[in-house]
Protein backbone atom coordinates (compact mmCIF):
# COMPACT_ATOMS: atom_id res chain seq x y z
CA UNK A 1 0.00 0.00 0.00
CA UNK A 2 2.67 2.40 1.05
CA UNK A 3 4.73 1.48 -1.99
CA UNK A 4 1.87 2.20 -4.37
CA UNK A 5 1.01 5.54 -2.80
CA UNK A 6 4.54 6.80 -2.82
CA UNK A 7 5.62 5.16 -6.01
CA UNK A 8 5.44 8.01 -8.40
CA UNK A 9 3.86 11.39 -8.76
CA UNK A 10 2.58 10.35 -12.16
CA UNK A 11 0.02 7.99 -10.55
CA UNK A 12 -1.53 10.56 -8.25
CA UNK A 13 -0.93 13.61 -10.43
CA UNK A 14 -2.38 13.71 -13.95
CA UNK A 15 0.02 14.61 -16.72
CA UNK A 16 -1.89 17.75 -17.69
CA UNK A 17 -0.99 19.40 -14.39
CA UNK A 18 2.66 19.07 -15.28
CA UNK A 19 1.85 20.53 -18.69
CA UNK A 20 0.16 23.50 -17.03
CA UNK A 21 3.05 24.00 -14.60
CA UNK A 22 5.60 24.04 -17.42
CA UNK A 23 3.40 26.40 -19.43
CA UNK A 24 3.25 28.80 -16.49
CA UNK A 25 7.01 28.63 -15.87
CA UNK A 26 7.69 29.14 -19.57
CA UNK A 27 5.40 32.16 -19.62
CA UNK A 28 7.11 33.66 -16.58
CA UNK A 29 10.44 33.28 -18.37
CA UNK A 30 9.06 34.88 -21.53
CA UNK A 31 7.58 37.71 -19.48
CA UNK A 32 10.97 38.29 -17.85
CA UNK A 33 12.64 38.49 -21.24
CA UNK A 34 10.15 41.15 -22.32
CA UNK A 35 10.09 43.17 -19.10
CA UNK A 36 13.76 43.33 -18.12
CA UNK A 37 16.47 45.52 -19.61
CA UNK A 38 19.45 43.99 -17.83
CA UNK A 39 20.98 41.56 -20.33
CA UNK A 40 22.11 39.12 -17.62
CA UNK A 41 18.63 38.82 -16.14
CA UNK A 42 17.23 38.29 -19.64
CA UNK A 43 19.75 35.49 -20.01
CA UNK A 44 18.64 34.01 -16.67
CA UNK A 45 15.01 34.12 -17.81
CA UNK A 46 15.98 32.18 -20.93
CA UNK A 47 17.44 29.55 -18.58
CA UNK A 48 14.10 29.45 -16.78
CA UNK A 49 12.32 28.81 -20.09
CA UNK A 50 14.77 26.02 -20.91
CA UNK A 51 14.04 24.43 -17.55
CA UNK A 52 10.29 24.59 -18.05
CA UNK A 53 10.75 22.55 -21.21
CA UNK A 54 13.10 20.16 -19.39
CA UNK A 55 10.45 19.57 -16.73
CA UNK A 56 7.88 18.75 -19.39
CA UNK A 57 10.28 16.32 -21.08
CA UNK A 58 10.90 14.52 -17.79
CA UNK A 59 7.17 14.38 -17.02
CA UNK A 60 6.45 12.75 -20.38
CA UNK A 61 9.40 10.41 -19.94
CA UNK A 62 8.03 9.28 -16.61
CA UNK A 63 4.49 8.96 -17.95
CA UNK A 64 5.48 6.81 -20.91
CA UNK A 65 8.31 5.02 -19.05
CA UNK A 66 10.76 5.92 -21.78
CA UNK A 67 14.34 6.92 -21.01
CA UNK A 68 14.95 8.81 -24.27
CA UNK A 69 13.45 12.06 -23.04
CA UNK A 70 15.71 12.05 -19.99
CA UNK A 71 18.73 11.64 -22.26
CA UNK A 72 17.44 14.62 -24.23
CA UNK A 73 17.51 16.60 -21.00
CA UNK A 74 21.20 15.71 -20.64
CA UNK A 75 21.91 17.16 -24.02
CA UNK A 76 19.87 20.26 -23.24
CA UNK A 77 21.98 20.73 -20.12
CA UNK A 78 25.17 20.43 -22.17
CA UNK A 79 23.86 22.99 -24.64
CA UNK A 80 22.82 25.29 -21.80
CA UNK A 81 26.29 25.09 -20.24
CA UNK A 82 27.97 25.88 -23.54
CA UNK A 83 25.54 28.72 -24.15
CA UNK A 84 26.10 30.20 -20.70
CA UNK A 85 29.89 29.98 -21.04
CA UNK A 86 30.05 31.81 -24.35
CA UNK A 87 27.14 34.16 -23.62
CA UNK A 88 28.49 35.39 -20.31
CA UNK A 89 31.95 35.80 -21.81
CA UNK A 90 30.41 37.99 -24.53
CA UNK A 91 28.44 39.98 -21.94
CA UNK A 92 31.50 40.61 -19.78
CA UNK A 93 33.41 41.75 -22.86
CA UNK A 94 30.56 44.12 -23.76
CA UNK A 95 30.57 45.46 -20.21
CA UNK A 96 34.31 46.01 -20.34
CA UNK A 97 33.99 48.03 -23.55
CA UNK A 98 30.74 49.91 -23.02
CA UNK A 99 30.51 49.98 -19.19
CA UNK A 100 26.87 48.91 -19.44
CA UNK A 101 24.77 45.84 -20.17
CA UNK A 102 21.53 47.71 -20.66
CA UNK A 103 20.04 46.34 -23.87
CA UNK A 104 18.95 49.82 -24.92
CA UNK A 105 22.61 50.82 -24.98
CA UNK A 106 23.47 47.69 -26.92
CA UNK A 107 21.02 48.61 -29.67
CA UNK A 108 23.76 50.64 -31.36
CA UNK A 109 24.71 47.31 -32.95
CA UNK A 110 22.03 47.89 -35.57
CA UNK A 111 23.49 51.14 -36.93
CA UNK B 1 5.93 -4.41 -5.15
CA UNK B 2 9.69 -4.47 -4.95
CA UNK B 3 10.47 -1.60 -7.24
CA UNK B 4 13.49 0.49 -6.44
CA UNK B 5 14.00 4.17 -6.88
CA UNK B 6 10.68 5.44 -5.60
CA UNK B 7 10.57 8.91 -4.05
CA UNK B 8 10.27 7.40 -0.55
CA UNK B 9 13.87 6.20 -0.84
CA UNK B 10 14.94 9.83 -0.79
CA UNK B 11 13.34 10.59 2.56
CA UNK B 12 16.73 10.43 4.39
CA UNK B 13 18.10 13.11 2.06
CA UNK B 14 15.07 15.32 2.71
CA UNK B 15 15.55 14.80 6.45
CA UNK B 16 19.19 15.73 6.13
CA UNK B 17 18.23 18.91 4.28
CA UNK B 18 15.70 19.75 7.00
CA UNK B 19 18.25 19.20 9.77
CA UNK B 20 20.86 21.31 7.98
CA UNK B 21 18.36 24.09 7.32
CA UNK B 22 17.00 23.90 10.86
CA UNK B 23 20.50 24.14 12.32
CA UNK B 24 21.32 27.23 10.29
CA UNK B 25 18.00 28.94 11.06
CA UNK B 26 18.24 28.09 14.76
CA UNK B 27 21.78 29.41 14.97
CA UNK B 28 20.94 32.66 13.23
CA UNK B 29 17.80 33.26 15.28
CA UNK B 30 19.56 32.33 18.51
CA UNK B 31 22.47 34.67 17.92
CA UNK B 32 20.04 37.49 17.21
CA UNK B 33 18.14 36.80 20.40
CA UNK B 34 21.06 36.07 22.71
CA UNK B 35 23.70 38.52 21.56
CA UNK B 36 23.92 42.08 22.88
CA UNK B 37 22.95 44.84 20.49
CA UNK B 38 24.94 48.03 20.40
CA UNK B 39 24.28 50.28 17.49
CA UNK B 40 26.10 53.46 16.58
CA UNK B 41 27.31 55.07 13.44
CA UNK B 42 30.85 53.93 14.02
CA UNK B 43 29.83 50.37 14.88
CA UNK B 44 27.80 50.04 11.70
CA UNK B 45 30.56 51.36 9.46
CA UNK B 46 31.96 48.96 6.88
CA UNK B 47 35.54 49.22 8.16
CA UNK B 48 36.39 49.83 11.77
CA UNK B 49 39.68 51.60 11.21
CA UNK B 50 40.90 55.11 11.55
CA UNK B 51 40.45 55.77 7.86
CA UNK B 52 37.15 57.21 6.75
CA UNK B 53 35.27 54.60 4.74
CA UNK B 54 33.89 55.69 1.44
CA UNK B 55 32.20 53.99 -1.49
CA UNK B 56 30.52 50.62 -1.61
CA UNK B 57 31.59 47.51 0.26
CA UNK B 58 31.21 45.56 -2.96
CA UNK B 59 33.88 46.14 -5.53
CA UNK B 60 34.49 44.51 -8.90
CA UNK B 61 37.05 41.71 -8.84
CA UNK B 62 39.43 40.31 -11.36
CA UNK B 63 38.34 38.69 -14.58
CA UNK B 64 40.73 35.81 -13.95
CA UNK B 65 38.26 34.12 -11.60
CA UNK B 66 35.66 34.38 -14.29
CA UNK B 67 37.58 32.39 -16.90
CA UNK B 68 38.25 29.66 -14.34
CA UNK B 69 34.54 29.54 -13.50
CA UNK B 70 33.57 29.21 -17.17
CA UNK B 71 36.00 26.36 -17.70
CA UNK B 72 34.71 24.72 -14.52
CA UNK B 73 31.14 24.71 -15.90
CA UNK B 74 32.25 23.06 -19.13
CA UNK B 75 34.32 20.35 -17.46
CA UNK B 76 31.53 19.81 -14.94
CA UNK B 77 29.14 18.90 -17.76
CA UNK B 78 31.80 16.62 -19.21
CA UNK B 79 32.04 14.71 -15.93
CA UNK B 80 28.24 14.37 -15.81
CA UNK B 81 28.45 12.30 -19.00
CA UNK B 82 31.01 10.03 -17.37
CA UNK B 83 28.80 8.81 -14.51
CA UNK B 84 26.45 6.68 -16.69
CA UNK B 85 29.48 5.25 -18.48
CA UNK B 86 31.14 4.29 -15.20
CA UNK B 87 28.02 2.49 -13.96
CA UNK B 88 27.62 0.58 -17.24
CA UNK B 89 31.36 -0.03 -17.62
CA UNK B 90 31.23 -3.84 -17.80
CA UNK B 91 28.16 -4.08 -20.06
CA UNK B 92 29.53 -1.61 -22.59
CA UNK B 93 32.93 -3.28 -22.80
CA UNK B 94 35.58 -2.16 -25.25
CA UNK B 95 33.10 -0.29 -27.41
CA UNK B 96 32.24 1.90 -24.44
CA UNK B 97 35.90 2.55 -23.74
CA UNK B 98 36.48 3.61 -27.36
CA UNK B 99 33.41 5.89 -27.25
CA UNK B 100 34.47 7.51 -24.03
CA UNK B 101 38.07 7.94 -25.11
CA UNK B 102 36.94 9.70 -28.28
CA UNK B 103 34.85 12.02 -26.12
CA UNK B 104 37.71 12.73 -23.73
CA UNK B 105 40.23 13.12 -26.56
CA UNK B 106 38.11 15.86 -28.12
CA UNK B 107 37.93 17.66 -24.81
CA UNK B 108 41.66 17.21 -24.25
CA UNK B 109 42.16 19.20 -27.45
CA UNK B 110 40.34 22.02 -25.71
CA UNK B 111 42.43 21.50 -22.60
CA UNK B 112 45.60 21.68 -24.68
CA UNK B 113 44.30 24.89 -26.27
CA UNK B 114 43.68 26.55 -22.93
CA UNK B 115 47.11 25.46 -21.73
CA UNK B 116 48.67 26.88 -24.89
CA UNK B 117 46.74 30.14 -24.41
CA UNK B 118 47.78 30.18 -20.72
CA UNK B 119 44.14 30.73 -19.75
CA UNK B 120 44.70 29.30 -16.27
CA UNK B 121 47.91 31.20 -15.59
CA UNK B 122 47.37 33.29 -12.50
CA UNK B 123 49.99 36.03 -12.82
CA UNK B 124 50.03 38.30 -15.85
CA UNK C 1 -4.82 7.38 12.28
CA UNK C 2 -2.52 5.26 10.21
CA UNK C 3 -5.19 4.54 7.57
CA UNK C 4 -5.91 8.25 7.35
CA UNK C 5 -2.25 8.97 6.75
CA UNK C 6 -2.01 6.24 4.18
CA UNK C 7 -5.01 7.47 2.23
CA UNK C 8 -3.47 10.84 1.54
CA UNK C 9 -1.59 10.84 -1.71
CA UNK C 10 1.60 12.35 -0.34
CA UNK C 11 3.10 12.92 -3.75
CA UNK C 12 0.16 15.13 -4.65
CA UNK C 13 0.81 17.42 -1.69
CA UNK C 14 4.46 17.47 -2.63
CA UNK C 15 3.46 18.43 -6.16
CA UNK C 16 1.35 21.34 -4.88
CA UNK C 17 4.08 22.57 -2.58
CA UNK C 18 6.89 22.33 -5.14
CA UNK C 19 4.77 23.93 -7.86
CA UNK C 20 3.89 26.78 -5.53
CA UNK C 21 7.54 27.39 -4.67
CA UNK C 22 8.61 27.15 -8.31
CA UNK C 23 5.99 29.59 -9.60
CA UNK C 24 6.40 32.04 -6.72
CA UNK C 25 10.19 32.14 -7.03
CA UNK C 26 9.90 32.34 -10.82
CA UNK C 27 7.73 35.43 -10.46
CA UNK C 28 10.15 36.92 -7.94
CA UNK C 29 12.94 36.54 -10.52
CA UNK C 30 11.03 38.91 -12.76
CA UNK C 31 9.72 41.20 -10.02
CA UNK C 32 12.79 41.82 -7.86
CA UNK C 33 14.85 44.88 -8.70
CA UNK C 34 18.21 43.71 -7.42
CA UNK C 35 19.88 41.40 -9.99
CA UNK C 36 21.55 39.33 -7.25
CA UNK C 37 18.14 38.64 -5.67
CA UNK C 38 16.81 37.62 -9.08
CA UNK C 39 19.55 35.03 -9.46
CA UNK C 40 19.04 33.72 -5.91
CA UNK C 41 15.32 33.27 -6.57
CA UNK C 42 16.19 31.47 -9.79
CA UNK C 43 18.35 29.05 -7.77
CA UNK C 44 15.34 28.35 -5.50
CA UNK C 45 13.21 27.68 -8.58
CA UNK C 46 15.81 25.23 -9.82
CA UNK C 47 15.81 23.42 -6.48
CA UNK C 48 12.05 22.99 -6.61
CA UNK C 49 12.31 21.71 -10.19
CA UNK C 50 14.85 19.18 -8.93
CA UNK C 51 12.24 18.13 -6.35
CA UNK C 52 9.78 17.61 -9.19
CA UNK C 53 12.34 15.39 -10.92
CA UNK C 54 12.59 13.26 -7.78
CA UNK C 55 8.81 12.91 -7.65
CA UNK C 56 8.82 11.86 -11.30
CA UNK C 57 11.36 9.09 -10.65
CA UNK C 58 14.15 10.87 -12.51
CA UNK C 59 16.61 10.57 -9.63
CA UNK C 60 19.85 10.89 -11.53
CA UNK C 61 18.56 13.90 -13.44
CA UNK C 62 17.58 15.55 -10.17
CA UNK C 63 21.13 15.23 -8.87
CA UNK C 64 22.64 16.34 -12.18
CA UNK C 65 20.27 19.28 -12.31
CA UNK C 66 21.40 20.49 -8.91
CA UNK C 67 25.08 19.98 -9.74
CA UNK C 68 24.96 21.69 -13.13
CA UNK C 69 22.37 24.42 -12.66
CA UNK C 70 22.49 25.36 -9.00
CA UNK C 71 26.15 24.43 -8.58
CA UNK C 72 27.79 25.70 -11.72
CA UNK C 73 25.67 27.82 -14.03
CA UNK C 74 24.06 30.00 -11.37
CA UNK C 75 27.41 30.51 -9.63
CA UNK C 76 28.73 31.76 -12.95
CA UNK C 77 25.79 34.18 -13.17
CA UNK C 78 26.51 35.48 -9.67
CA UNK C 79 30.19 35.85 -10.57
CA UNK C 80 29.35 37.98 -13.57
CA UNK C 81 26.94 40.18 -11.66
CA UNK C 82 29.45 40.72 -8.87
CA UNK C 83 32.20 41.30 -11.39
CA UNK C 84 30.16 44.05 -13.04
CA UNK C 85 29.27 45.39 -9.61
CA UNK C 86 25.61 45.87 -10.45
CA UNK C 87 23.47 47.30 -7.71
CA UNK C 88 19.83 48.11 -7.36
CA UNK C 89 20.29 51.73 -8.25
CA UNK C 90 21.88 51.12 -11.65
CA UNK C 91 19.19 48.64 -12.65
CA UNK C 92 17.65 50.00 -15.86
CA UNK C 93 13.87 50.21 -15.92
CA UNK C 94 11.47 50.05 -18.79
CA UNK C 95 8.59 52.44 -19.19
CA UNK C 96 5.46 51.45 -17.33
CA UNK C 97 3.27 51.07 -20.38
CA UNK C 98 5.90 48.86 -22.02
CA UNK C 99 5.89 46.69 -18.91
CA UNK C 100 2.11 46.40 -18.98
CA UNK C 101 2.25 45.50 -22.66
CA UNK C 102 4.89 42.85 -21.93
CA UNK C 103 2.86 41.29 -19.11
CA UNK C 104 -0.27 41.38 -21.28
CA UNK C 105 1.43 39.62 -24.17
CA UNK C 106 2.87 37.05 -21.75
CA UNK C 107 -0.68 36.42 -20.53
CA UNK C 108 -1.80 35.90 -24.12
CA UNK C 109 1.08 33.47 -24.62
CA UNK C 110 -0.04 31.51 -21.55
CA UNK C 111 -3.60 31.47 -22.86
CA UNK C 112 -2.42 30.13 -26.20
CA UNK C 113 -0.23 27.47 -24.62
CA UNK C 114 -2.93 26.27 -22.22
CA UNK C 115 -5.56 26.29 -24.95
CA UNK C 116 -3.45 24.33 -27.38
CA UNK C 117 -2.41 21.77 -24.76
CA UNK C 118 -5.95 21.18 -23.54
CA UNK C 119 -6.41 17.76 -25.17
CA UNK C 120 -3.71 16.05 -23.12
CA UNK C 121 -6.07 14.33 -20.68
CA UNK C 122 -7.12 11.86 -23.36
CA UNK C 123 -3.57 10.61 -23.70
CA UNK C 124 -2.71 7.01 -22.78
CA UNK C 125 0.65 5.85 -21.54
CA UNK C 126 2.71 4.10 -24.21
CA UNK C 127 4.20 1.56 -21.81
CA UNK C 128 3.31 0.20 -18.35
CA UNK C 129 4.78 2.22 -15.50
CA UNK C 130 8.38 1.39 -14.77
CA UNK C 131 9.91 3.29 -11.87
CA UNK C 132 13.44 2.26 -12.77
CA UNK C 133 13.60 4.34 -15.94
CA UNK C 134 15.38 7.26 -14.31
CA UNK C 135 18.10 5.22 -12.67
CA UNK C 136 21.63 5.83 -13.83
CA UNK C 137 22.08 2.35 -15.30
CA UNK C 138 19.05 2.63 -17.57
CA UNK C 139 20.00 6.10 -18.71
CA UNK C 140 23.53 4.98 -19.48
CA UNK C 141 22.29 2.14 -21.65
CA UNK C 142 20.11 4.52 -23.65
CA UNK C 143 22.81 7.18 -23.85
CA UNK C 144 25.54 4.85 -25.07
CA UNK C 145 23.26 2.82 -27.31
CA UNK C 146 20.65 4.85 -29.10
CA UNK C 147 22.17 8.30 -28.56
CA UNK C 148 25.81 7.54 -29.21
CA UNK C 149 26.26 9.99 -32.06
CA UNK C 150 24.69 12.98 -30.25
CA UNK C 151 26.93 12.15 -27.31
CA UNK C 152 30.08 12.39 -29.41
CA UNK C 153 28.79 15.54 -31.09
CA UNK C 154 28.18 17.14 -27.70
CA UNK C 155 31.89 16.84 -26.97
CA UNK C 156 32.55 18.94 -30.06
CA UNK C 157 29.98 21.43 -28.77
CA UNK C 158 31.77 21.65 -25.43
CA UNK C 159 35.11 22.02 -27.23
CA UNK C 160 33.73 24.86 -29.34
CA UNK C 161 32.32 26.57 -26.25
CA UNK C 162 35.66 26.24 -24.47
CA UNK C 163 37.63 27.72 -27.35
CA UNK C 164 35.05 30.47 -27.82
CA UNK C 165 35.03 31.43 -24.15
CA UNK C 166 38.83 31.60 -24.02
CA UNK C 167 38.99 33.60 -27.25
CA UNK C 168 36.46 36.12 -26.00
CA UNK C 169 37.27 36.18 -22.32
CA UNK C 170 41.06 36.29 -22.38
CA UNK C 171 42.70 39.64 -22.42
CA UNK C 172 45.11 40.33 -25.22
CA UNK C 173 48.64 40.00 -23.84
CA UNK C 174 49.93 42.49 -26.43
CA UNK C 175 48.25 45.55 -24.94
Amino acid sequence: MRGILLQSAIISTPIEWYIMLSAVLFTIGACGVMVKRNAIIIFACVELMLNAVNLLLVAFSSYHSDASAQVFVFFIMAVAAAEVAVGLAILSMIYRNLKSIDINVLSKLKH
Amino acid sequence: MNSTGTPIDYLPIVLMFLVALGFVVTTIVATHLLGPKRKSKVKDAVFECGIESKGNARFPFSVKYFLVAILFVLFDVEVIFMYPWAVNFKELGWLGIIEMFTFIALLLVGFYYLMAKKALKWED
Amino acid sequence: MSTLLLNIPVTQYMFYFLSFVAILCGMMVVISKNPIHSILYLILTFFSIAGHYLLLNAQFLAVVHIIVYAGAIMVLFLYVIMMMNLNEKDEPNKKVFLKIAAVGSAGLLLLTLVGSLKGAEKMVAAAPLNTNVGLIKNLGQTLFGEFLFPFEISSILLLAAMVGAIMIGKKDPVK
